[in-house]
C-alpha cells in the first residue's frame, strides 16, 4: 500500500445547512509532515473525521493508499482504522484500562498473539517515554503523559499514517512541544504525519508544509508555511 | 479463538473494575429471580398440591345389598366406556370390611363389631375420574333408571356436589391468577433490570465511541458487555438460590401450620431443586445477557 492521501473536490454539508469543507481537493504524499491550520471551526476536525471514516463526505472521493473510502462497506471499517493512526484532543484513554492495557487494547482488536503484545507494548512505551509508568491508570496521568500515551496506542500497529487532531490542544507549551518532537520522530520513520493544529507557535517553528483552512476551504498551501491568518 | 478468549478476559476484567456499578446490576438481579423463583415455586406448588387433592376426588356409587354380580359388572363395564372413566374398582362387602380394618387399631375394632352384627357395610364401585370438573356426568350413568335397583347412592349428592363443585372452581381460578401475576411479576422485573444493565452501559458510551475509534469491530466491543451481562445472571443467581433455600426453610414450620404437611412440601421442594437451580441460572443469564446485547446495539451505530 502506497500511503498516498488523495482527496478530490471533497464537500461536507451537515443537514442543517452548515457547510463544514467544501470543494477541498488535496495530495499528501508518502512520508510527508502536514500541517493543517486554520481557527476553529474552519474543517480541521472535519477533514480527519472523513479519513477515519467517522463522517461522510456529502460530495467528493477519498483514496487513502490503495482503498477507495465510497467502496468500503461498514463491516471493513474497524479494518481501515487499523491502519490509521489517530491521535486526538482529548486523548481518548479508556478509563478502567492501564496504560499497558490501554496500547494493548489496539493489538487485541487486530488479533495480534499474545506474546507479540507483550513484546511490542513495553517497547513503544519506552519510545514515548512512559516505560514506568505501564501499570497506571489515566486518571493518575499528567495531560501530556496521557497523550503520549495515545500516540503508543496509535503508533503499536505501525501506521503508515498518523493523523493527529489538536494533540496539544489541552497541554502547556511545554508538554506540547514535547509531543510535536515525538510526532517529528515518528515522521523520521517513515511514518506520514497530518497534523491539524491552531498554535502559531508550532508551526512556525516546524517549518513544514502548511496547509490553511478557512471556512471550509483551502486558502493556502505552502511547501514550507507559516501560520497566517 | 484468540479473540473468544479475548472477549471473556475482558467481560471479566470489566466485571471487577466496574465493582460499584456490577454490584448494583447483580443485586437488581438477585431481588428478580428471588421475585421470580418464588412465585414460579409457589405456583408449582399450589398446582401440585390441588391436582393431588383434584386425584382424591373420587366416585364411590353405593350398591344394594339386593344386586346381582352380573349386573353390577354390568354397569361397571358401561361406566368404563366412558371417555372420562379411568378405572372402575368394585369394592364387595368384604373387601369393604377388610379395607375398614386395616385402616387403623381402632377402625380393627369397629370392623370386628360390624362383622359380628352381619357386615352393614355395603358394596361399591370407585370410579377414578380423568377431570373431577365432569364428574356429574358419569353420575348420570349410574343415575339410569335400568341401574335403579342396584344402585343406592353416590358419593356426588347433595352437599358433596357443593364441595367437589367448589374445590374444582377453586384450583382452577388459583391457576389461572398465579398465572397472571407470575407473568406480570416477570414482565415489571425484566423492564428494571433491563433499565438497570442500559444505564450501566449508558454511562460507558464514550469507552464504546473510543473502542470503535481505534478499530475494534462491534462484536469486540459488544461480547464483553454480553459476558458481563451473563455474569450479573450467574452471580446473581447463586445468591438468589442461597436466599431462597434460606427462605425455604424459614418458612417450612410456617407452611406446615397452613395447608400442607411439612414433608410434603419438602419432598416437593427436592423433587423440583434441580429444575429450580437451573431454572435460576439459565434465567439469570438470559436476562442479562439479552439486556446487554439490546442496550448496546443503539450505542454501536457507525
Amino acid at each position: 500500500m502506497a500511503n498516498v492521501i488523495l482527496l478530490d473536490r471533497i464537500s461536507v454539508m451537515y443537514p442543517n445547512k452548515t457547510v463544514a469543507l467544501s470543494g477541498v481537493s488535496l495530495h499528501i504524499t508518502p512520508k510527508e509532515f502536514v500541517t493543517i491550520v486554520g481557527e476553529s471551526g474552519a474543517g480541521k476536525s472535519t477533514l480527519t473525521k472523513l479519513l477515519i471514516k467517522e463522517e461522510l463526505p456529502t460530495s467528493g472521493k477519498i483514496v487513502v493508499g490503495s482503498i477507495d473510502y465510497d467502496t468500503i462497506d461498514k463491516a471493513n471499517i474497524p479494518h481501515l482504522r487499523r491502519r490509521i493512526g489517530v491521535v486526538f484532543q482529548d486523548f481518548k484513554l479508556l478509563p478502567n484500562l492501564t496504560v499497558f492495557e490501554n496500547v494493548a487494547f489496539a493489538l487485541e482488536v487486530s488479533g495480534v498473539k499474545t506474546s507479540e503484545i507483550k513484546r511490542a507494548v513495553p517497547k513503544i512505551l519506552q519510545l514515548v517515554g512512559l516505560a514506568e509508568k505501564s501499570a497506571n491508570y489515566p486518571a493518575e496521568l499528567s495531560g501530556g503523559e496521557a497523550q503520549r500515551v495515545a500516540i503508543a496506542r496509535a503508533l503499536v500497529r505501525n501506521p503508515k499514517i498518523l493523523i493527529a487532531d489538536e494533540p496539544t490542544g489541552n497541554l502547556d507549551p511545554k508538554n506540547a512541544w514535547d509531543i510535536i518532537e515525538l510526532l517529528i520522530k515518528i515522521n523520521r520513520f517513515g511514518t506520514t504525519v497530518v497534523l491539524a493544529t491552531h498554535n502559531k507557535e508550532i508551526v512556525n517553528t516546524l517549518k513544514r508544509r502548511v496547509i490553511t483552512l478557512s471556512r471550509g476551504r483551502i486558502v493556502k498551501d505552502d511547501k514550507v508555511g507559516k501560520y497566517v491568518l | 479463538m484468540i479473540t473468544l478468549w479475548r472477549i471473556f478476559k475482558t467481560g471479566f476484567r470489566n466485571l471487577f473494575r466496574n465493582a460499584w456499578l456490577s454490584a448494583a446490576a447483580t443485586a437488581i438481579m438477585v431481588v428478580t429471580l428471588v421475585i421470580v423463583s418464588f412465585f414460579a415455586f409457589s405456583a408449582l406448588l399450589l398446582n401440585s398440591q390441588l391436582n393431588a387433592i383434584k386425584d382424591k376426588i373420587n366416585l364411590t356409587i353405593f350398591i344394594t345389598d339386593e344386586a346381582k354380580l352380573d349386573d353390577i359388572k354390568n354397569l361397571q363395564a358401561k361406566l368404563l366406556a366412558d371417555n372420562n372413566v379411568l378405572s372402575v374398582e368394585y369394592i364387595s362387602k368384604n373387601d369393604a370390611l377388610n379395607k375398614l380394618s386395616n385402616r387403623s387399631e381402632k377402625d380393627k375394632e369397629i370392623a370386628k363389631l360390624a362383622s359380628e352384627v352381619g357386615n352393614p357395610l355395603q358394596a361399591s364401585l370407585e370410579v377414578k375420574t380423568k377431570d373431577p370438573g365432569k364428574i356429574n356426568q358419569v353420575v348420570r350413568i349410574a343415575k339410569q333408571p335400568d341401574y335403579s335397583k342396584i344402585v343406592a347412592e353416590t358419593s356426588y349428592d347433595e352437599d358433596r356436589k357443593k364441595i367437589v363443585d367448589r374445590i374444582v372452581g377453586f384450583s382452577g381460578g388459583v391457576a389461572k391468577a398465579g398465572t397472571v401475576v407470575s407473568v406480570a411479576f416477570l414482565t415489571i422485573s425484566l423492564l428494571i433490570i433491563f433499565n438497570t444493565i442500559r444505564m450501566a452501559i449508558f454511562t460507558r458510551r464514550e469507552e464504546i465511541e473510543i473502542m470503535q475509534l481505534v478499530g475494534a469491530t462491534n462484536w469486540f466491543i459488544r461480547g464483553p458487555f454480553i459476558v458481563e451481562g451473563a455474569m450479573y445472571g450467574v452471580i446473581g443467581a447463586t445468591i438468589a438460590v442461597l436466599i431462597s433455600f434460606g427462605l425455604m426453610s424459614l418458612a417450612k414450620p410456617f407452611m406446615s401450620s397452613f395447608l400442607f404437611s411439612t414433608s410434603e412440601v419438602t419432598q416437593f421442594f427436592n423433587s423440583k431443586i434441580v429444575l429450580i437451580v437451573a431454572g435460576e441460572f439459565l434465567l439469570g443469564i438470559i436476562i442479562g445477557a439479552t439486556s446487554s446485547l439490546l442496550a448496546i446495539s443503539r450505542h454501536l451505530k457507525l
